[in-house]
């Protein structure tokens, strides 16, 4: 082989895609290809509430105690009611908790258990419930994260085993739209633009609407879950801002407004 | 690009589908643990979930995680024996590498490898996970990520 038609080859091949591939495995940076193929799952991909109040509690010392809301009226008649609520529950505990109430952890406790038992998952969590329990009245915070992550997960592997799956999905939205009413709550009083940057996660909401979108048509035509997409996409596009900008303080009363309107939604009595 | 398309995704489908723990998925879940647990004496907290599943030698898996400025995160990873070593790194979402502190330990007898990446974000939002088995053969993994 001459050299000329060795160099013909070389370009052949990489014509056909040698120097794609390569650029590919750089080890450097990621391709778009490789980013939309990415894994996301809410074991992993979801953060817990108490991750987001971790990084509330660096910036400032908020009343957490303030975040607490009226107890819910547990006679919920539809399952993704049901769901949602549990999942806004878990973050209810993750707020009692950094305000260190043992008292109000437990009745939280009682409340997850109660909603687990009408979604018959409740034996998976009874155990978890003595754990919280005991915790609370040792005053062991740390641990008692970890615990309502534990239960979460438990009630959440308990519906995928009984074909439930879509109400996971629920229980993650659930837990997610409490935790942004909280946050956005203290963020709106406490503005300032460097707080703010915590509540940007367009990419968390994409992926929480990306699962209603995957839900079965049983469960999305529920108007709940219906009014819940809605709200969210207005939701999206208010966490969704430049990486080297904030929320104007404008908005964050938008996102505290919408998470407000949409929890009282959720937690209201079905007709 | 197509092939490390295709690698990706079926690496991801063969993290997903992993219904019930086999004995290399529990062994990978166990190093995990080993290695994690380390994190906690420094007052991290451990998520109780993890993404466990299959990891092909010279493979990367990716996986999105959000992450809020502010607060520090440990990224770990263990493997069943079979694989030897493994890496982590971190990117942002635009898919720029960050600047991560690694920590890498071989397989050992009948202990998996194991790999962990500690970072700091300046900025809150997604972030990407690419776990990497350098050396090795087929193998379980299983990740997950401690924060303080």
């Amino acid at each position: 082989m001459d050299g000329a038609m060795f160099i013909r080859i070389l370009a052949a091949v990489l014509a056909i895609g040698v120097l794609p591939a390569a650029r590919a495995a750089s080890d450097s940076r990621l391709t778009p290809e490789q980013i939309a193929a990415a894994t996301r799952v809410d074991s992993v991909t979801v953060p817990t509430p108490g991750e987001l109040f971790a990084a509330i509690n660096k910036i400032g010392k908020p009343n957490w105690q303030g975040q607490y809301r009226k107890p819910l009226d547990m006679a919920f008649s539809s399952r993704p009611q049901i769901a949602l609520n549990l999942g806004g529950l878990v973050a209810d505990g993750y707020i009692a908790v950094e305000a260190e109430d043992s008292q109000q952890v437990k009745n939280i406790g009682k409340d997850i258990e109660t909603l687990a038992k009408g979604l018959g998952v409740s034996q998976n969590i009874l155990s978890r419930g003595g754990s919280i329990t005991e915790f609370a009245e040792n005053n062991e915070w740390s641990a008692l994260r970890e615990e309502l992550e534990a239960t979460q997960n438990e009630v959440k592997m308990a519906m995928e085993e009984q074909h439930d799956d879509d109400l996971v999905a629920l229980v993650s939205l659930g837990g997610w739209i409490r935790g942004a009413e909280a946050v956005s709550s203290w963020i709106a009083k406490n503005y300032t633009p460097e707080n703010a940057k915590l509540l940007r996660q367009p990419a968390l909401v994409a992926y929480l609407r990306g699962k209603i979108g995957a839900l079965s048509g049983k469960v999305r035509d529920d108007p709940l879950v219906g009014k819940v997409n809605r709200e969210l996409e207005r939701m999206e596009s208010l966490v969704s801002f430049p990486r080297d900008k904030s929320a104007a303080l404008g908005d964050v009363k938008k996102l505290n407004d919408a998470a407000s309107a949409l929890e009282k939604d959720i937690a209201g009595k079905k007709e | 690009m197509r092939t490390a398309i295709l690698s990706l995704l079926f690496g991801a489908l063969l993290a997903g589908a992993a219904p019930g723990a086999t004995d290399d998925e529990a062994a990978a879940r166990k190093t995990l643990m080993a290695l994690a647990g380390a994190f906690s004496n420094d007052g991290f907290k451990l998520r109780d979930g993890n993404w466990t599943g299959a990891i092909q030698p010279k493979a990367s898996l990716l996986v999105q995680v959000h992450l809020y400025a502010g607060n520090q995160y440990w990224f770990s990873a263990g493997a069943s024996r079979q694989a030897k070593k493994l890496s982590l790194s971190v990117f942002d979402e635009t898919g720029a590498l960050m600047k991560s502190e690694p920590y890498q330990e071989e397989a050992k007898g009948d202990d998996g490898p194991k790999a962990a990446a500690g970072f700091a974000p300046a900025v809150s939002g997604a972030y990407f996970v690419r776990i990497q088995e350098t050396k090795g053969d087929a193998a379980s993994f299983s990740f997950s990520y401690s924060y303080k």
